[in-house]
């Protein structure tokens, strides 16, 4: 959702440029507006960020916080967080989740905004319908798929049945090898919305003429596709790509309602392991530590991002 | 894409062909729809069919009536005898309170943040967009963890306001963004001509420039109130008081039960749900814009 403003920088920059000169005369006074809200990210993030790194380098358990001490403790968070069976599963399962969910999604959302980006009667309409589900609280749509793919009463099972692709209902979520299937394939639902929309503002953000010169010179409608818009849309493909695989390796809610990482460590996810280490076990160090580990990951996802689209300007 | 390639060098009209490719992209979009909005339908279905009907096999897809004594049932007076009383006006009480915390809280901070983004031209505006972008990006998980020890020390953790400084945290960013977005479609002449007119900055602010962009507002105010609204994570973390459990957090309880009443699960997120659904239709334009600014136009 952001890489918009990061592709039009010059945006704001040539609006304040335009702005008469007797608005300078008080331009201090734009940090005043500023402020409060730099200081209170300033506490409530940047100071949980920092805390989160220092913890992992420390002990901090509901014990020691009790005490009011958090004793430095080296790397033994990290040892302890790498000798844990549960880890090496979870970051498995986090790649899997969150590679399967991000291409499907992305597939799907790139289809149907390729799809709604031509005329055909009542598009607007599809279009709202398509996105009405964006924002609904995670908890809530895992909630709804967790019925839907019930043992007994699910309606995923009864339709299966009934178009032959399955004998007997399957346990999704109860079955070690289906579980993780599962809660990929609500979590592709979820994210439908947010591709749709990153990729069909970038589609509508496309040239015309240039596909009128190619209709001209006989392009047919693949063509235009793998020619022209797939490559004019590289900027907004990779941004929602990356953008897709930030917010999906954080996903919690959704696992935690459906599976609680469960059956034995099935979904376990990186973010269900920090949590469970913190709140199930009050051991805040490991926490921390998996915590930190995964802003590795992102940090290395972010630096191919800016490494891909930087050696793209140039 | 394939099938409607062959047609179209299938000889024929020029019109026949574009008609059969629209048909065709409204079969497809029609069908998409339907299975995209199918599980939203099914929650909604599954709250208002009679007990007997939801363990029926083969399921019924429309409630034979609409039956809401469910919804009675939990957010009115349990009858006698309820197996598991559960208040739900409790909760949804909760998720008011948590919503307008959140929502007075965002809003205090982004406005005027929006409007120096917007207005002036600041050394360091820039880094400090690149900051939201980023903040916005921070695993909840992360930040949960500190900001339980943090809220600890502080002796907040079981207090509505724990809860209300989280989620206004995660929200402040995109609103920020999307509010910035909106001031910087105010054509510069009319504040310089309230300015001009000798009103103060703040009153221009106030009786120029806030009309204008009134959608926007609307449209962020109410967002802040829906994370709030739909809390899960900070709740389930900071409030160990299920007195003051939000919804969201009725609805995880209700599953842990032994025996799940499908409908009431149901009929708990279809509560949730609704106003995000409704807020998102309507004001869509909105948020689409604050997410793709400069893309879009």
């Amino acid at each position: 959702m952001q890489q918009a403003e990061q592709l039009s920088p010059s945006r704001s920059r040539i609006a304040a440029s335009e702005l008469p000169r007797r608005l300078f005369q008080g331009e201090r006074a734009g940090y005043l507006f500023l402020l409060p809200a730099a200081v209170f990210l300033l506490i409530t993030v940047g100071y949980p960020l920092f805390d989160t790194i220092r913890m992992a380098f420390q002990e901090v358990t509901l014990g020691t916080l009790s005490r009011g001490e958090r004793p430095f403790a080296g790397l033994t968070n990290f040892e302890n967080v790498l000798a844990d069976p549960a880890f090496p599963i979870a970051l498995r399962n986090s790649l899997v989740f969150t590679v399967a969910s991000v291409f499907f999604q992305f597939i799907i959302g790139l289809t149907l905004a390729i799809i709604l980006n031509e005329a055909f009667p009542l598009r607007h309409v599809f279009r709202g319908l398509l996105l009405s589900g964006w924002r609904i609280p995670p908890i809530v749509s895992g909630t709804i798929f967790l019925w839907l793919f019930n043992y007994d009463f699910g309606f995923i099972n009864f339709f299966l049945e009934k178009i032959g692709l399955i004998d007997e209902p399957v346990r999704w979520l109860l079955n070690q090898d289906y579980a993780l299937l599962t809660v990929i394939l609500t979590n592709i639902w979820l994210g439908i919305p947010f591709n749709v929309i990153l990729l069909a503002s970038g589609l509508t953000g496309l040239p015309e003429d240039i596909y009128e010169a190619a209709t001209v010179d006989g392009a047919n409608h693949w063509q235009k596709l793998t020619h022209l818009t797939l490559p004019l849309m590289k900027p907004t493909i990779l941004a929602t790509l990356m953008l897709g695989f930030i917010y999906t390796l954080r996903v919690f809610d959704v696992i935690w309602v459906m599976t609680g990482g469960g059956p034995v460590n099935a979904t376990e996810v990186l973010p269900t392991l920090a949590y469970r280490e913190s709140f199930n076990r009050f051991n805040f160090g490991e926490g921390a530590a998996i915590s930190v580990i995964m802003l590795g990951i992102l940090f290395i996802v972010a630096l191919f991002y800016v490494r891909t689209t930087s050696e793209e300007n140039m | 894409m394939s099938v409607e390639q062959i047609v179209l060098r299938a000889p024929g009209t020029a019109r026949l062909r574009r008609r059969f490719s629209k048909s065709m992209l409204f079969a497809v979009a029609l069908l998409a729809t339907t299975v995209y909005i199918f599980p939203l339908f099914w929650m909604i279905s599954t709250s208002v069919k009679e007990p007997a009907d939801i363990v029926r096999d083969p399921p019924l897809i429309f409630p034979r009536s609409i039956n809401l004594d469910i919804y009675a049932e939990l957010f009115g007076n349990p009858p006698e005898g309820a197996q598991i009383p559960i208040d739900g006006l409790r909760y949804m009480k909760n998720s008011l309170i948590i919503g307008a915390g959140t929502m007075l809280l965002t809003m205090a901070f982004a406005v005027p943040a929006a409007y120096g983004l917007a207005r002036f031209r600041l050394r360091g505006s820039g880094p400090f967009m690149m900051l939201l972008l980023i903040t916005q990006m921070l695993p909840e998980v992360l930040l949960v963890i500190p900001m339980f020890v943090f809220f600890r020390e502080l002796q907040l953790t079981n207090k509505y306001i724990s809860v209300i400084i989280a989620d206004a945290a995660l929200t402040l960013p995109f609103c920020i963004l999307i509010l910035r977005t909106g001031f910087l479609q105010v054509p510069r002449d009319l504040e310089e001509a309230a300015l001009i007119d000798g009103t103060t900055r703040l009153g221009a602010l106030r009786r120029v420039i806030v009309p204008m962009i009134r959608p926007n507002l609307v449209a962020v105010t109410l967002l802040a109130f829906l994370v709030g609204w739909g809390d899960f994570v900070f709740s389930l973390s900071f409030l160990q008081n299920q007195e003051l459990h939000p919804l969201a957090l009725g609805v995880y309880n209700f599953i842990g039960y032994y025996r799940i009443r499908w409908e009431g699960v149901m009929a708990f997120s279809t509560i949730i749900a609704i106003p995000v659904i409704v807020v998102i239709l309507a004001l869509q334009r909105y948020f689409v814009t604050g997410l793709t600014t400069g893309a879009v136009r």
